[in-house]
């Protein structure tokens, strides 16, 4: 058997990555086509204030983010509804609040190290009882990802057209907010604040360099985010190097060859095809 | 003729200043209608109230017998304006594209089978796109992609086509082409069709009537009969003219129903109610009329 997975330390943080890889890159897809990529930052940044909630009154730190997540999220809907044109702005309100948060409810925590174990992630430190949250709610994500897979893929593409043809828009989007602001709050524990959001981003803007459909930008999305995920958790165990970060660079690599692979097959994004 | 499309007395505003005041028309079973008018009149605005995606302030809409306010079930097709341009960096393919016009009949929690895939092909034949199927949305001409977003109307069936503009960034060939697809489906599939438009003078020889909104109100206006390409077989109470062409010699008339032959060449086939088959058999635009 191989070294790092003589650990039961490393193979739950496998096991966890691997879980958690696949729903966030399932989000992501999603995310990003409805073109809110920064609502990743922005919950993630919010859920530091549920961390800091947590740590000082006493509860599970996770359960905080998830519901400061939760609020975080439903605010940006509401802004973004009130503010028209300006509906971007939302995101950064929501994330700046979080911010300002968690930075002043921070100074009161006592213990600086379990707050900044949430800014950078500590995979290999998850307790069986975060283990167990990650696999109900990857369990939880999947089904209702494959059930809503018809849904979500058309208010992706033209929100509006799919409300005129009898989509409950309203509903389905409710659901996949709770579904990403519990997942960012979770993955924020294992990969930390400041390297989920480029989780949910990155792994699907490789995909989408070479992917040929919206199923398979899905596919491709998962590929490189577990591959991100499990290359950063083996390259850190062997090299010492931090895992948040390690993950989210890979993933990055993967974008880049995955660019270089798609100018050479002349299948780069129709942006790039139309400014060419 | 059962109105398919009626709105009394509506007034809307985004504000207190009424953009549109005491809007009456109805759009009848088979109309192809057009509505003209200039820009910021309320034409889009119009559109969305008829889509139920905005209230009227004071009034009433209905369509297919249904006060909209919810448009679950009531059959109804919408094309905006530039529909393809939000797909241009979509990584979606015009299969999948159209597919999602029939989400909302699959049902939650169920997954196209063979009959929906059929559907699908069906809908990119009828707007010639069948070749393109696995192709990226955002690989294809403005043209194209307009084209498939017709076909993600056209797979859900509806009785009712709402297009906003759907002319406007494409080219003239494709212009004529999805107006002669449009055409097509109102004739033989007896879809009516509401189209809001700057360019009369392309859709103007495909439609029966012309809606025209000015100031808040909505007219009818009478169509230039020299730019007729087909008729429709039913009258137009609201003061539309109808319009008869001859199969000989292409001269329109909107007299027709007392002609017995042809002003133009005497040519005697051209009564006003015959079918529509009839008509189409002597359409214009294989012969590059329009």
């Amino acid at each position: 058997m191989p070294e790092i997975l003589q650990y039961a330390y490393m193979q739950r943080a496998l096991f966890v990555g691997l879980l958690l890889s696949v729903i966030v890159a399932c989000l992501g897809t999603v995310m990003v086509h409805k073109r809110l990529s920064m609502i990743g930052d922005a919950l993630s940044h919010s859920s530091l204030a549920g961390v800091a909630l947590g740590l000082l009154l006493g509860f599970n730190p996770i359960v905080g983010a998830m519901a400061v997540c939760i609020v975080a999220a439903f605010s940006i809907e509401i802004i973004r509804k009130k503010l028209g044109d300006h509906s971007e702005l939302a995101v950064a309100i929501v994330m700046s609040t979080g911010i300002g948060l968690a930075g002043v409810m921070s100074g009161f925590v006592k213990s600086s190290a379990d707050f900044n174990s949430f800014l950078f992630g500590s995979i290999v430190a998850i307790s069986g009882f975060e283990a167990r949250l990650v696999m109900i709610l990857s369990a939880i994500v999947l089904v209702a990802f494959v059930l809503l897979y018809k849904e979500l893929f058309y208010i992706s593409f033209d929100e509006q057209a799919a409300s005129i043809s009898g989509v409950p828009v309203g509903a389905v989007n409710a659901i996949f907010t709770i579904l990403t602001a519990v997942t960012v709050s979770i993955a924020a524990r294992t990969v930390g604040a400041l390297i989920v959001s480029s989780l949910l981003v990155v792994p699907v803007a490789a995909a989408m360099s070479i992917a040929r459909s919206f199923r398979t930008t899905v596919l491709w999305a998962i590929f490189v985010s577990v591959f991100s995920t499990i290359g950063g958790l083996v390259l850190s165990f062997y090299m010492g190097l931090k895992p948040g970060g390690t993950i989210v660079l890979i993933s990055v690599a993967f974008f880049l060859v995955f660019r270089v692979i798609a100018l050479f097959r002349g299948t780069a994004s129709s942006d790039a095809k139309k400014g060419a | 003729m059962e109105n398919v499309i009626e709105v009394s007395d509506m007034s809307f505003g985004y504000t207190r200043d009424m953009i549109l005041e005491h809007v009456d028309f109805t759009v009848e079973k088979g109309d192809f209608a057009a509505v003209i008018g200039d820009n910021g009149v309320g034409k889009s605005t119009m559109v969305k109230l008829l889509l139920g995606v905005l209230k009227p302030t004071k009034g009433s809409i209905s369509i297919s017998g249904k006060q909209v306010t919810s448009l679950r079930g009531t059959g109804i097709g919408y094309l905006p304006q530039n529909g393809g341009s939000k797909a241009a960096a979509f990584p979606a393919t015009c299969e999948e594209i159209v597919m999602s016009g029939l989400y909302s009949k699959i049902g939650f929690a169920r997954f196209p089978n063979k009959s929906h895939r059929a559907k699908v092909e069906e809908a990119l034949k009828k707007v010639d796109m069948l070749d393109k199927r696995k192709a990226l949305i955002g690989e294809l001409s403005g043209g194209q992609q307009q084209r498939v977003m017709l076909a993600r109307v056209l797979a859900g069936d509806p009785e009712v086509l709402i297009l906003d503009e759907p002319t406007v960034g494409i080219d003239a060939e494709s212009v004529d082409r999805l107006l002669h697809i449009l055409h097509h489906l109102n004739i033989d599939k007896k879809v009516t069709i509401l189209m809001v438009t700057h360019d009369i003078e392309k859709v103007g020889p495909y439609a029966n009537r012309v809606l025209c909104l000015s100031e808040g109100a909505c007219r009818e206006e009478l169509l230039p009969d020299a730019k007729i390409v087909h008729a429709h077989a039913h009258s137009h109470p609201h003061g539309g003219s109808e319009h008869i062409h001859c199969a000989n010699c292409e001269h329109s008339d909107s007299h027709g129903h007392d002609a017995e032959h042809c002003a133009e060449c005497a040519h005697c086939d051209t009564h006003c109610g015959h079918d529509h088959t009839h008509h189409d058999d002597h359409d214009h635009h294989g012969k590059g009329a329009v």
